[in-house]
């Protein structure tokens, strides 16, 4: 009967170990590919949500970066944010211009951890919804239906003014580094 | 009373307003296999809440006190699902010995109930939400309350539908997923209740 | 031999008959790309995880089948997660989501216990090739309908006009008309194969 239980045990042992150290192996070789892809999505996305930008100094490491153009002349800062949505965090690039407007923002993809739902909270990545933001002060950042100026995804509210609040919210805790020196 | 009305709205919300099944969409597998007979589906439905509820306990626990601490965040996934296969394998036990009728009745579906995306997906909205164990607590029940409600309205729906004159194509099955688009719509409803929202 | 492949696409069809892997059926078929997506891994997943159950089947104590299926598939399942996200980041970028989402999905624990354990490497893989091939025809006709009537398009093309996507049959994105076009697809299903 031990007998019977021992050899049970070692069968699920060397099943685990096998499946543990097949997955050690396949980590540690992606990994640096991963990282790559990662770093250089970072980079394409840094541009994109702080236009003319093309240097970019982290301040606060994978949260805030400093954005200056070629010339040296600061544009701005970009910050990371993660609001809780409706199936978790969402991840939000924004950057923010030195006259304090949104100059753009980038919401990640399900595939880099994004979890609303498909076909509507998803839709918060859409082109026009992103817009929205463009330009907008941090006073403005607030829906519609909160009695701001902001479309919400339809059926989709609990994203969308997570998104939202989130921008908001960032910009209230990372304007002070508009300044240089902070 | 403010506290109290936060948590009332986090119960209401998982039971109703964002209802696990009909508009969260997860858990779903057991919403049609168990769900031809009311007391079965009552019986699956209280199994549901002791998981739901004590895994999302542990998961708490073990999420604040073990994982964070340590840095091993990435661990998450994999100890939930252990936690759940285990309260899963003890209920099993004790349903076989106790309600022995019950656990014939549930068959495949107990242990399922491991693979259920709303047990998993509970834990870790839990964390995601950065809920307190309190808040974690009325989620839970709340979820698994608004899952026992609705497998067992379809339930005595389909108990009724058997006996109902229905073109051959749809009987079974198909007749049963109409029923269930008709609830998802009215569950629609509830969008707005206290100010609560998809 | 060939009766096991087409098994999956009709007879036991695992999303219209079988009615396994629900949640992930009704919840992603939203939009054809999603529903496609959503059976490409599905059907990597499951032959990948069809051939290895099968050629440890004999190794495996009944005791611990489900454990060591578990342990199979999730393991199959990082490592699709992690190759297609070093070496094929854009087509990560698509399905990437799914991916984690199959160890969930009851379709593959289902085959596996009930036919990978069972039958040999050949006639497993002809079974997840089926069964796979017929998970996509049913998910896929779902992401085709809901887009069509609740968004107005297919495969993001706005095929029905922009007045009708501006103000689409808006449930059928929702919960209530994945389950809707479901019944609808299933009743088909059984009216074809009665005949």
């Amino acid at each position: 009967m031990k007998r019977n239980t021992f050899k049970l045990a070692f069968i699920l042992f060397v099943a685990a170990s096998v499946s543990a150290t097949t997955l050690s192996l396949i980590y540690t070789v992606t990994k640096p590919k991963i990282d790559e892809y990662r770093t250089h999505t970072l980079q394409s996305n840094l541009k994109e949500v702080l236009e003319g930008a093309t240097e970019f100094e982290e301040i606060i490491t994978d949260t805030l970066w400093r954005g200056a153009a070629s010339s040296g002349e600061l544009l701005g800062i970009a910050f990371k944010v993660f609001p809780k949505g409706y199936g978790g965090p969402i991840e939000t690039l924004v950057g923010l211009k030195v006259d304090t407007t949104i100059a753009g923002i980038i919401v990640a993809s399900p595939a880099e951890g994004m979890k609303e739902t498909p076909g509507l909270g998803i839709k918060v990545r859409e082109d026009w919804f992103r817009d929205q933001f463009r330009g907008r002060k941090q006073q403005e950042l607030l829906l519609k239906k909160d009695g701001g100026a902001l479309d919400a995804v339809t059926a989709a509210t609990i994203s969308s003014r997570a998104v939202v609040n989130g921008v908001k919210e960032g910009v209230e805790r990372y304007r002070r580094h508009l300044v240089e020196g902070e | 009373m403010e506290e109290s009305m936060n948590l009332f709205l986090i119960f209401l919300s998982a039971f109703l307003v964002n209802n696990i099944i009909l508009i969260r969409f997860i858990g779903l597998c057991p919403y049609f296999g168990v769900s031809r007979r009311l007391s079965t589906a009552l019986g699956m439905g209280m199994a549901v809440v002791f998981v739901m509820v004590v895994s999302s306990w542990i998961s708490w626990m073990v999420y604040h006190w073990a994982l964070v601490p340590n840095g091993l965040v990435y661990l998450r996934t994999a100890s939930f699902i252990v936690v759940i296969a285990s309260l899963v394998q003890f209920l099993e036990m004790f349903l076989r010995r106790n309600f022995s009728h019950l656990y014939t009745a549930l068959g495949i579906y107990l242990p399922l109930i491991t693979t259920n995306c709303a047990i998993l997906g509970v834990a870790f909205l839990n964390i995601d939400y950065g809920h307190s164990f309190i808040e974690t607590t009325l989620f839970s029940i709340g979820t698994a309350f608004g899952f026992t409600l609705v497998i067992s309205l379809i339930a005595a729906l389909r108990e009724r539908l058997d006996l109902a004159p229905i073109p051959e194509s749809f009987k079974g099955n198909p007749i049963a997923f109409i029923t269930a688009s008709l609830m998802a719509l009215a569950f629609l409803g509830f969008v707005g209740l206290f100010g609560l929202s998809i | 031999m060939m009766r096991y492949f087409i098994n999956g696409i009709l007879r036991e069809n695992p999303v219209l008959v079988l009615m396994l892997g629900l949640c992930p059926v009704l919840a992603v078929s939203g939009s054809l790309r999603d529903a496609l997506g959503m059976g490409v891994a599905a059907i990597c997943v499951l032959f990948g995880s069809n051939l290895v159950i099968s050629l440890i089947r004999k190794g495996v104590p009944p005791q611990l089948r489900i454990p060591i299926f578990i342990i199979v598939i999730s393991t199959f399942v990082t490592i699709i997660d992690y190759t297609m996200q070093a070496y094929q980041p854009e087509l990560y970028q698509m399905l990437g989501v799914f991916v984690p989402l199959i160890v969930v999905n009851c379709i593959i624990l289902a085959r596996a216990e009930a036919f990978a354990s069972k039958h040999s490497v050949f006639a497993s893989i002809l079974d997840a090739l089926g069964i796979g091939i017929g998970f996509i025809l049913a998910i896929g006709a779902m992401g085709f309908f809901r887009e069509l009537l609740g968004n107005g398009s297919v495969g993001g093309k706005i095929i029905l006009g922009q007045s009708f996507h501006q103000n689409p049959v808006l449930f059928m994105v929702l919960p209530p008309g994945a389950f809707l076009v479901i019944a609808f697809l299933m009743a088909a299903m059984r009216k074809w194969r009665s005949q």
